[in-house]
């Protein structure tokens, strides 16, 4: 009886048909994964600091020009007794993973890793410790995370579209290359980010249409044309850097758009700096969650991208024209990559050839870790965001793992879940597939 | 049929029989005209870019007639950059007629040759592995994170192993090749036995392996003694491929180009003779009928990584072995990686060797040819990336050149090498 109940459970999940083969034993795996990383943590990372050693945190941002939250004073805790909560809490994650089996094991897995780099973050600031740097500015990490979130969820979002309708985009790298490139000269020329914005969306479109030309109309090798793609617009980029950017630099003033503040909420100490006082690239980033959310999965629209990604055939039998719907959705994803281009420039600042250093790769590794699906590609976002960050952070603290090989962690992980050795994902049935009429 | 019979029944004319052929789209005659294309584009970037157009925008925006005088203007820096790249990649004419008439500064005049071909050199390996990958109907986008590790496999063995060259050439060679397999090991096996993708899984892994020679270079024994940078030690000299002509002669061209040219005849000798080879490309061309012959498919993928990998890391001991003598933070790293131009070599070479080899040759020419471009004219190397990039474009979609030359037919699409993530 329990038997078929939980495989109604999961049937249920229609989106994962596939993991009722063995849904059962590889989330247990995740819970016993987490329970041992949470162990870990209790005994590295709590126990392994000297009782009465101490680490503190801030919370006010550095920057608070466009308005600074209600001040929270400093936060001193006892390392070892909050890394054994922490830690903890971690096991309790991964006993609940055990138990429950829940669709969201692979997020609660990664919420284990954030606690495991956010552990490790307050055992290396650790006073009397190793290091002279005395506190941990919460909400400055929160913040950095996010600006790195961000980008990563406008990457993943456009392979969630492009992949959906059953062409595979590894051209997300290209796309924020020439996203950033002209989001940069537009923005020095005009000073506006929204004309910025409007050109990155255009040259994403046009790279989009680029691939969608060669891949469905062609029907040359996707992974090959989107491998080659981002050579060529790393090239250009670098190319047109030397030849145009340097001679004339008022083309690459490196502007940074004012932060909006939205009245009250940005108040709230720690979240209000985080979601409330962003640029405009952070408010477009959610909303464009929702949207495409809401095309895919409610919308005619989205029915058809979907039936064009998992089954062209049948789609084309019920008069769906497949390669329209392919090129559309390629171009609206190229489109949406071209924007997070432009939002790393207003982040970054100045284009450099290289800045987006394989930030395309890491959103395409978010997308398949969360399931093609738009909010999965989010959470992974945001795990893979706020994991870069402390990685980065990390790295002026003298660490008991070398920060090189802790950077592998994404990359690590990604490989694991498409492995199927924690979690098991699916992609469309069409996905790279291309699609020839009889 | 019908065509033959009456172009045999009427003999036609020698251009006509050309013009047939020529439309009748041949491999070869698809690359020349993929190349062609390439360089028409890049002299259109050239031109569009060139300082005299620039100036003609910024100044006088309003009159388009000047732009237009400034892009005749532009016509002769896009000769002079193209003329650049063939004296710096091949030969100067103008120094070898010098040469030969006084016999004297012969190094300056083969440096261009030489440099193409040590530029080449780790080149045909690495692609020969990922077009032996292709064949197989397998992916390895990871050659960039397998030669890394191979070149820091070679790096320990060759400075910290001391023994006679007759052993430690070998041994150097050999620790490559073995650095490099073990990180296609991975892959393959997980391909083998999970069915994870491995296009995900050897991108994912270039980025570990780059974490990993940083690693490698700061944190292990593999750092040059007293040194605080990401810097190897050397190799002893009994673990580096000498140059040909010797040191003083200046000329890098190294004994290399004999691993290179030995990998060439193996590769097609394994791929035309030995039952592996023949197990990897009835697998590439039908993965049912090879099964059904009783070909292990899992043994086929683990193999072809092993091969493939192998190959990569031997191009990335090669290299370190062949030039610099260490390695650093950005060994392999520079301009799109030898892990992409690999691929695009591969495509462009039709994954055959001798084609490879052909196609490696002529990348590295523009490359070394877009150094000396820059140099003399301050037009950007990447302009040689372009064109490469444009070319394989082309190359990877036939059918498009078949329209825009509005060739007949005969245009085959390229052999699909992966057919989606979850196959």
């Amino acid at each position: 009886m329990e038997f078929v109940s939980t495989t109604l459970a999961a049937l249920a999940e229609a989106d994962l048909v596939l993991e009722v083969r063995a849904p059962v034993g590889r989330r247990r795996a995740i819970g016993a994964l987490t329970v041992l990383l949470g162990l870990f943590i209790v005994v590295a990372f709590g126990f392994g600091s000297i009782s009465g050693a101490h680490s503190q945190f801030t919370f006010t941002p550095v920057n608070t020009s466009s308005g600074a939250p209600w001040s929270l004073g400093a936060l001193t805790v006892l390392t070892r007794w909050w890394n054994v909560a922490l830690g903890l809490i971690t096991v309790a994650i991964g006993a609940e993973t055990w138990w429950r089996r829940p669709a969201g094991a692979l997020a609660r897995f990664g919420v284990g890793g954030i606690i495991f780099f956010f552990t490790l973050l307050l055992w290396a600031g650790r006073q009397p410790g190793p290091d002279q740097t005395s506190s941990i500015n919460l909400t400055s990490v929160l913040i950095g995370s996010s600006a790195i979130a961000m980008v990563l969820i406008y990457g993943s979002l456009s392979g969630v579209l492009c992949e959906r309708s059953g062409v595979v985009n590894i051209a997300i790298e290209g796309q924020f290359i020439g996203g950033a490139l002209a989001g940069a000269m537009v923005d020095s020329v005009t000073n506006s980010f929204w004309l910025a914005a409007l050109v990155g969306i255009l040259i994403g479109g046009l790279i989009g249409w680029l691939l969608a030309l060669l891949a469905v109309r062609y029907i040359a090798d996707q992974i090959i044309i989107g491998v080659v793609i981002v050579t060529l617009l790393g090239a250009m980029s670098s190319y047109l850097n030397i030849q145009v950017l340097a001679p004339y630099p008022n083309l690459n003033v490196g502007n940074n758009p004012s932060n909006v503040a939205i009245p009250l909420l940005y108040k709230i100490p720690i979240l209000g700096p985080v979601l409330f006082n962003q640029n405009m690239f952070f408010y477009a980033a959610i909303v464009l969650v929702a949207l495409v959310s809401f095309g895919l999965f409610r919308t005619r629209w989205g029915l058809r991208v979907r039936s064009v990604g998992e089954h062209p055939k049948a789609a084309e039998s019920v008069g769906i024209n497949v390669a329209r719907v392919r090129y559309t959705t390629v171009i609206l994803g190229g489109a949406v990559a071209g924007l997070g281009g432009v939002a790393f420039i207003a982040v970054q600042g100045q284009f450099q050839p290289g800045i987006t250093s394989g930030f395309g790769y890491i959103a395409l590794a978010a997308m398949i870790f969360g399931k093609w699906k738009p909010s999965g590609a989010v959470v992974a976002s945001i795990l893979f965001g706020v994991s870069a960050y402390l990685v980065d952070a990390l790295q002026s603290y003298s660490t008991p793992i070398p920060t090189e090989l802790l950077q592998m962690f994404p990359y690590l992980i990604t490989i694991a879940v498409v492995a199927g050795l924690i979690g098991r994902v699916r992609a469309p049935a069409s996905d790279g597939v291309p699609y020839k009429r009889d | 049929m019908t065509d033959t019979l009456t172009d045999t029944a009427t003999k036609p004319s020698s251009a006509r029989r050309f013009w047939s052929h020529y439309s009748s789209t041949s491999p070869i005659t698809l690359t020349i005209l993929a190349l062609i294309l390439g360089f028409v584009i890049g002299a259109i970037i050239i031109m569009v870019t060139s300082p005299a157009v620039l100036d003609s925008w910024r100044h006088t925006s309003h009159h388009l007639g000047d732009i237009g005088s400034s892009l005749k203007v532009s016509f002769d820096s896009v000769a002079a950059a193209y003329r650049a790249m063939i004296t710096g990649s091949i030969l100067d004419p103008t120094l070898f007629v010098h040469s030969i008439s006084t016999g004297h500064g012969w190094d300056t005049t083969l440096t261009p040759i030489s440099e193409t071909l040590t530029y080449a050199t780790p080149l045909v390996i690495a692609s020969i592995g990922v077009g032996i990958a292709f064949q197989t109907g397998i992916f390895n986008i990871g050659a960039n994170g397998q030669a890394i590790i191979g070149g820091i496999a070679g790096t320990a063995v060759g400075s910290m192993i001391h023994c006679p060259t007759i052993i430690h050439l070998p041994l150097t060679l050999l620790a490559g090749i073995a650095g490099g397999a073990v990180c296609g090991l991975v892959p393959g096996l997980l391909k083998a036995y999970t069915g994870a993708h491995e296009v995900i899984v050897t991108l994912m892994f270039n980025y570990v392996c780059n974490a990993f020679l940083l690693y490698a270079l700061t944190e292990t024994a593999l750092q040059a003694p007293n040194q605080a940078n990401d810097l190897s030690r050397n190799v002893d000299s009994t673990a580096i491929l000498a140059p040909i002509f010797g040191t003083k002669s200046g000329l890098r061209v190294s004994y290399g180009i004999f691993v290179a040219a030995a990998v060439v005849v193996l590769a097609i000798w394994f791929l035309k003779r030995s039952s592996l080879g023949f197990d990897f490309r009835i697998t590439g061309a039908n993965p049912n009928a090879a099964r059904a012959s009783g070909i292990n498919p899992k043994f086929v993928v683990i193999a072809v990584f092993l091969v493939s990998g192998g190959l990569a890391g031997l191009a990335g001991g090669v290299q370190m072995m062949s030039t610099t003598h260490y390695i650093d933070g950005g060994f392999l790293i520079g301009n799109a990686g030898i892990g992409f131009t690999a691929i695009t070599i591969a495509l462009l070479g039709r994954l055959q060797p001798m084609g490879i080899m052909w196609g490696s040759l002529l990348f590295a020419a523009l490359n070394v040819g877009g150094r000396a471009m820059q140099a003399a004219t301050g037009i950007p190397l990447d302009l040689a990336t372009i064109i490469q990039s444009i070319v394989v474009l082309f190359v990877a979609s036939p059918v498009l050149i078949k329209e825009i030359y509005r060739l007949r037919s005969g245009a085959e699409s390229f052999q699909m090498a992966t057919k989606g993530w979850s196959s």
